[in-house]
């Protein structure tokens, strides 16, 4: 839309009378976006809804049109590039930072708009492994309800504003500002590792010499930071080699999922579990079930508060039976603390001193973020005395003279109370939503004059601030970052931002009036030393890291550590009164701190352990439910502090007594369809747990009192959402053994092939003949229960790759997920003692399949490679396949699950589909393919190179993802075919292969390494 | 008039000795043409009694929840139901499968006593193949609404077309197109030829000439010769041979859905007798409701008389027998097989959350027919009538124990669940009450309900010329 020019003569065919006369509402009329100005419809109407929705089509639809090349490189096709075939992907190398590190990706592209994220082996973040989050990105990337153009204040709802209109505003904040040195100028942002934006916080604070830069996350390592600092004197970063360990103890971490690291240390821990190379033994002491936890040889459930104990337990224990242990500060005297007392605790504690004290060199001590720095501290002193340094774990200097989180956002909302804040700039965090509820920002923020937030979404903070400006995505921008062992990765722009975004970059070089704004020239003049040459620097691009760049390790020295004081709450037993209960608060797995909350794909996936969707809950004992009263899916009220929250309690096995976890993240009023909105009256999912949160209840803490309402709450849920009754529970512990074979280290040298002789069955006939040979290919896959930590990083692959629909908490509720690939979680007694197991299941392709014999339409078929092929537009829905379906992975669109894409608000999120998908309509049955469009790219690839597909040339999406590496698929008439090794292997079972279904799909049986002595 | 056929009522009741309720002294000079009379008067009057207008009132009411229900299902999708994974088959699959075995009671009461030379089932034989037909009718609503794409249940049908798709043969489902169909089409004939000799009769008695066209019409052509009637007699035997087999067909095939299966609690030798069993059983049951309003309202007490309502009360007790032992057999064969699968299967359906279906079964179908051991209990309509609707119930409740409790516990813990019907649920099962009643109400009113010709040809009365000699 040109402006019309008053000056140019009148047009010879006009669109009105005022046009011609050029009067001047006409030339507003034409410079106006929108027909009606977006001020003047108030704010609830409903037509500015529509108008809203509208409005967001057409952005998107512009989306559609603008499958575009980053800006830099646009460039007409007059020829077709080379290398570029139309409808085939290319894949891009970038990385997505969370948590202050780096991870690497790749990311597949079609027609240059990205559709699937997967790990980059090279990166030492990644290792060829993602997690749920990353996954995510592209729903992310394409949800409509994103933040789209800048908006400011006005009144007392929002105006729709421009880049430029916030650029002329701040060239006036400027000047105020520089008057005073930027004395009253706070930047807002989470602690990153980028150079970039280091190097423009330097550039911002020469401008304003004044300003104070505040790092805050709601969730971060800053208790890991201090606790190095205590042992060492200095912040230094730990990094550990689990696969090298022997015997690890776990205190309270989930370092394989909630950690900026994960990736890796679940894939070295998966290592480390491989019984035939001499299996680690994993202990885990931890107040909820962690990832970690799940698959730990012997796990001790105890309150997050009395891990402290523990550790000076260790300590004092430790200290006393190795050598030079007394050169290294004086140890930790023996704490007198209740719950030691008890029989099992003891005999547990004493049996892992013993078992650490045997492993010198091979042993690590990990403690989880939420623990305090002194317990971080000991088990650094610990892991030095066990002579570990060096073997399992190094150290690399870490961000010195960085405040913790809590303390920096007290000290912001205080000074912003105090009026010494006149101007604050929030990068990408959510205070107003996640701030601890004593601090008071909120309020805080109301007094501050000129805020303004940079933001996916407009958000919380962003409804509170003078101005909200949109942030572009990750997918959508450069940038650069360190991977957790210092080496230096680069994201790049998989598509120019859909809507007005810019990155965090962009708007700090704004901030500071720098020369060259861009994404791509800011990196560039950050790095211009080390990849000043263009060779160089496309290379780092492309392979999206620059090898070798990893920080040296330092030789640790380790400090006196003074005697840590325990409390009375931390010496006390077992047994909690209410009133006296212990909170745990820690970020969820799918939603972090809550920014990714409206993701379908997240907010939909179920909890690894509850496996309830849509909702968090609070996790409570069975013993300490019966005590309160508590039932389970019913309200519960949680009291602490003076704060008040009303949660569904879920009565969890594993979860110490006395001891109430809740997640983090959860409950968005201003967010978009998915998670809540309040202006469109649209509830939240979930309850916000930052309500309970103070600076002084930061991550656990006691006096918690739990009142009981009876109310009844429904949870979505995919596994065993009603209560499991007598009869339900002896069904289940007579046949898990044979579903889910598991033995011991023992039991597996004894007789390697134990789990194939678990089940006994008469010779099996079959009524059919083999379909097919399958001489040419065989495909199969293979799963090692011994490594999955039922992180779902598949189950959302699976959902990416497949366009498997996400349905809502009505339709999960009633058992109608989607899910192609689940994970069967069960737990062995109901107790704190209780462990749990995963088994991922897929469709298990088998030869002989029950639902092929049952179709009257042909519509599942067996093809001649092996795979069971479903025939979507045959298909009719009588569901029979699934009824005969023995492993129930056969999926019924019982509705149009896609009703909401003919909305025109989701266009944007149809760019997110797989195009070598088909989109399955309402009435037809679905499952796993085994990914076959990947398998038939390879094979076109293999026949026009005439040659065999290789083994690992087809990675199935679920196999992709796992961190662990826990997933095979190959070839099985490929003899040096992993899948063919695994699946010949003496652990490999076949589930119910006593049906004679024959399944190409066969698990490796769970072996566990317990000590002898706690057996 | 009225007089007249209460005392006959009251005189054949009395006379229950051996199986003809029409033993004994005749009824009177003109009982042929009282029959013809009182057959033919709901036909003839311009009005029904008002309880027909009630009934058809209540059948129209559910008829048209029943449609609407479908639309919904067409519009929206099946997930109007809450079938789901595991339970994908529920009230759908109960529901076809109920139906099919109410329309067994006609077949063998037409064919099968037929040919055994039961002549008792004359007087209610009408009914019954009506019963049949409507009951089919039903039935075949639900296979073909039941799946997810109900545009298209014609694929099941080998139909030769330009996709060069053709039916899957292995399944049971295409089994059960076959078995269906034909039992659906051999009754109707059954029926249809049945009543042509009724038609005509109703067509000479017909003052309007609309009626007599019809009738004309679908009496094609009804003389009452000699010739007529051997044709007619021997086709009819024929016929009743050639529907023979179907009745043991048609509930085996549909129970082959199920033992063909994988899954435990339907994979299961017992199960064609035992539906077969339970369908006769379900069938009598059915004929029992229909007959005992039927004769009531519309004044033939002396033509489906005790003797004929005790009759069937036996038929009842026997069958109800039949599948209680194969209950019984259920269980011992599970536990027989040493499959861990199985056995708990149905410790499941016994005592887990199913538990109040699988007691309601119990009773219904188990306790309540033993009732009838007592002769004062078989030989009173309206307990006969209580029974039926019991039965009815607990047939119904035992297919949905049979797919619902099997399909929701099966072999993977992992996928569990528990199936709770939605309100469209609810209104699919009644409305297809609606559909049957009202095509049954529409029978009384424009049919002959009674075969006229087949009850005279056992009256006493047919035989005074030979009766001594034999």
């Amino acid at each position: 839309m040109s402006p019309v020019d008053p000056k140019k003569k009148a047009p010879r065919y006009w669109r009105s009378v005022a046009e011609l006369e050029g009067r001047l509402e006409f030339q507003e009329f034409m410079e106006r976006e929108f027909a009606q100005p977006l001020q003047e419809l108030p704010l609830d109407s409903p037509e500015r809804r529509r108008f809203m929705q509208i409005a967001g089509a057409s952005l998107a639809l512009a989306g559609v049109t603008g499958c575009r090349w980053p800006e830099e490189k646009i460039l007409p096709y007059s020829r077709r590039p080379e290398g570029l075939v139309p409808g085939e992907a290319r894949h891009f190398s970038t990385m997505m930072e969370l948590g202050g590190a780096a991870v690497g990706l790749t990311v597949a592209s079609y027609d240059n708009r990205p559709i699937k994220v997967e790990g980059n082996p090279a990166h030492p973040g990644s290792r060829g492994g993602t997690s749920m989050l990353h996954q995510a990105g592209i729903l992310e990337l394409y949800d409509p309800d994103r933040s789209k153009a800048p908006s400011r204040a006005e009144g007392n709802g929002r105006a729709a504003a421009t880049w430029d209109a916030f650029t002329a505003w701040w060239k006036e904040r400027r000047a105020a500002l520089t008057s005073n040195g930027g004395a009253s100028l706070r930047v807002l942002a989470e602690p990153s590792s980028s150079p970039t934006r280091a190097a423009l916080q330097q550039r911002l604070k020469a401008v304003f010499p004044q300003m104070v830069w505040v790092d805050y996350c709601a969730v971060d390592d800053d208790n890991s930071r201090v606790g190095s600092t205590l042992a060492f004197g200095k912040p230094l970063r730990a990094h550990y080699a689990f696969d090298k360990a022997k015997v690890i103890l776990s205190l309270d971490s989930d370092f394989a999922v909630q950690h900026p690291n994960a990736l890796a240390w679940a894939r070295d821990l998966g290592r480390s579990r491989e019984p035939d190379g001499g299996m680690s033994r994993l202990y885990a002491i931890e107040s909820t079930f962690t990832h970690v936890g799940s698959i730990a040889d012997h796990r001790l459930a105890l309150r997050a508060e009395l891990i402290k104990a523990v550790a000076v337990y260790l300590d004092a224990a430790l200290s006393e039976q190795l050598q030079g242990a007394a050169a290294s500060g004086a140890p930790q005297p023996k704490p007198s603390a209740a719950f030691l007392e008890d029989a099992y605790v003891t005999k547990f504690l004493s049996v892992l001193v013993k078992d650490l004290v045997a492993a010198p060199g091979k042993s690590l001590i990990v403690v989880g973020e939420q623990q305090p720095p002194e317990v971080h501290a000991l088990a650094h002193r610990l892991n030095t005395l066990l002579g570990n340094v060096g073997a399992t774990v190094s150290y690399t200097e870490d961000e010195p003279n960085r405040a913790r989180s809590r303390e920096n956002i007290a000290t912001l909302t205080q000074a912003m109370k105090a009026k010494s804040v006149d101007t604050l700039i929030v990068l990408g965090v959510n205070p107003v939503y996640d701030a601890p509820a004593d601090v008071g920002f909120a309020e805080a923020l109301a007094g501050v004059p000129h805020s303004v937030q940079l933001g996916l979404y407009e958000d919380e903070t962003a409804k509170k601030c003078a101005w909200h400006l949109p942030a572009a995505h990750w997918l959508e921008s450069w940038g650069d970052a360190l991977a957790w062992d210092g080496t230096l990765s680069f994201a790049q722009p998989l598509i120019a931002p859909l809507y007005a975004g810019r990155s965090s970059i962009e708007l700090l070089a704004l901030l500071a009036d720098e020369p060259k704004q861009t994404g791509l020239e800011l990196l560039r003049t950050t790095h211009a030393g080390l990849l000043g040459d263009d060779r160089k620097w496309r290379k780092a691009i492309h392979d999206g890291l620059v090898a070798g760049t990893k920080v040296a390790t330092v030789p640790p020295a380790l400090q006196a550590i003074a005697a840590v004081t325990l409390s009375e709450r931390e010496r006390a037993g077992l047994e909690l009164g209410n009133g006296q209960l212990e909170l745990v608060l820690r970020p969820d797995d799918r939603l972090y701190d809550g920014r990714f909350a409206n993701n379908a794909w997240l907010i939909e996936m179920p909890d690894t352990f509850t496996k309830v969707s849509w909702d968090n809950v609070a996790l409570i004992a069975p013993s300490t439910a019966a005590r309160l009263g508590v039932e389970d899916s019913t309200l519960v009220k949680l009291g602490v502090g003076g704060r008040e929250l009303t949660i569904p309690a879920v009565i969890s096995p594993g979860q110490p007594d006395g001891s109430i976890f809740v997640q983090l993240g959860w409950g968005r009023t201003e967010s978009g369809v998915v998670a809540g909105r309040a202006a469109d009256r649209i509830p939240a999912s979930g309850v916000n747990a930052y309500a309970l949160r103070s600076t002084e209840l930061y991550d656990f803490g006691g006096g918690l009192q739990v009142t009981a309402t009876g109310e009844k709450y429904l949870l979505a849920g995919v596994q065993d959402r009603f209560v499991m009754d007598a009869m339900g529970q002896k069904g289940i512990s007579e046949r898990i053994g044979q579903l889910m074979r598991e033995g011991t280290v023992a039991e597996y040298e004894k007789a390697p092939d134990f789990a194939k002789h678990m089940v006994h069955h008469p010779p099996l006939l079959s009524l059919w003949k083999p379909v097919a040979s399958y001489d040419g290919y065989k495909w199969g896959m293979s799963v090692d229960l011994n490594k999955c930590i039922g992180c779902s990083a598949c189950m959302i692959a699976c959902q990416a790759e497949n366009n498997i629909p996400v349905v809502g908490k009505a339709a999960v509720e009633r058992g109608r997920d989607m899910y192609w690939l689940r994970i069967d979680r069960y737990y062995r007694g109901t107790t704190a003692a209780a462990e749990v197991a995963f088994q991922p299941v897929t469709c298990h392709h088998c030869e002989n399949a029950p639902c092929e014999q049952v179709c009257p339409v042909g519509a599942t078929m067996h093809s001649h490679e092996g795979l069971n092929d479903m025939v979507y537009n045959r298909c009719i829905g009588t569901r029979y396949c699934a009824n005969n379906c023995p492993y129930k992975v056969r999926k019924f669109n019982y509705f149009n699950f896609r009703e909401d894409m003919k909305d025109p608000h989701n266009e944007s999120r149809k760019l997110a589909y797989n195009p070598e998908v088909t989109i399955r309509s309402r009435g037809v049955m679905e499952k796993c393919t085994f990914c076959v469009q990947r398998i038939q790219k390879a094979k076109i690839k293999a026949k026009n190179a005439g040659r065999r597909v290789k083994d690992g040339e087809i990675k199935t999406a679920c196999e992709q993802a796992c961190p662990t590496a826990a997933i095979t698929f190959g070839d099985l008439n490929n003899g040096d075919a992993k899948v063919r090794n695994e699946q010949f292997h003496p652990r490999s079972y076949a589930m119910l292969g006593e049906l004679n279904n024959l399944p190409r799909l066969q698990y490796l049986a769970r072996i566990r390494n317990p000590n002898p002595e706690l057996a | 008039m009225a007089a007249t056929i209460k005392a006959g009522a009251a005189e054949v009741s009395a006379a229950t000795s051996g199986l003809n309720p029409y033993q004994g002294p005749p009824v009177g000079d003109n009982v042929f043409a009282k029959i013809t009379q009182n057959v033919s008067r709901v036909m003839e009057v311009p009005k029904p009694p008002r309880a027909w207008y009630i009934a058809f009132g209540i059948a129209l009411t559910l008829l048209s929840i029943f449609g609407a229900c479908l639309g919904w299902v067409v519009w929206e999708g099946i997930g109007a139901w809450g079938n789901m994974v595991p339970v994908a088959w529920a009230f759908d699959i109960t529901n076809f499968v109920f139906w099919v075995g109410i329309g067994h009671a006609g077949t063998l009461i037409s064919a099968v006593l037929f040919l055994l030379r039961q002549n008792w089932r004359t007087a209610v034989n009408r009914f019954a193949e009506a019963m049949t037909i409507f009951a089919v009718a039903c039935a075949a609503i639900f296979p073909g609404i039941h799946i997810g794409r109900p545009w298209l249940p014609y694929w099941m049908f080998p139909i030769p077309n330009q996709m060069g798709m053709w039916p899957q043969f292995r399944s049971p489902l295409e089994w059960d197109v076959f078995a269906v169909g034909t039992y659906a089409t051999v009754s109707v004939l059954f029926w249809y030829m049945g009543m042509i000799p009724d038609f005509a009769t109703f067509r000479d008695r017909s003052t309007s000439t609309i009626k007599r066209a019809a009738y004309g019409l679908v009496a094609m052509g009804w003389r009452g010769s000699s010739r007529q009637w051997h044709r007619y007699e021997r086709a009819y035997l024929l016929l009743a041979a050639l529907a023979t087999p179907l009745v043991l067909s048609v509930h085996s095939v549909v129970s082959f859905d199920f033992a063909t299966a994988q899954l435990p609690g339907w994979h299961t030798t017992i199960f064609p007798p035992y539906f077969v069993a339970g369908a006769i059983f379900g069938g009598f049951a059915m004929v029992l409701v229909l007959a005992v309003p039927a004769r009531q309202f519309f004044g033939l007490k002396y033509i489906i008389t005790i003797k004929h309502i005790e009759l069937m009360a036996m038929v009842i007790l026997a069958t109800g027998m039949v599948v209680g032992y194969a209950y019984g057999m259920e269980f011992f064969i599970a536990w027989y097989s040493g499959s861990m699968y199985e056995g708990f299967t149905f410790q499941n359906r016994a005592f887990g959350p199913y538990a109040w279906a699988y007691w309601t079964m119990i009773f219904c179908n188990v306790v309540s027919p033993q009732i009838f051991w007592w002769k004062k209990m078989r030989s009173s309509p309206w307990v006969a009538f209580i029974v039926g609707v019991i039965v009815n119930v607990g047939m119904w409740f035992e297919r949905f124990v049979i797919i619902g409790t099997s399909l929701a516990r099966d072999f993977l813990p992992g996928s569990w669940g528990y199936f709770i019907p939605t309100p469209v649920d609810y209104l699919t099962l009644g409305g297809s009450f609606g559909l049957f009643f009202t095509l049954f109400l529409l029978f009384c009113r424009y049919l002959p309900m009674v075969a006229m010709a087949e009850v005279k040809s056992i009256m006493p009365e047919a035989h005074v010329a030979h009766g001594d000699h034999h």
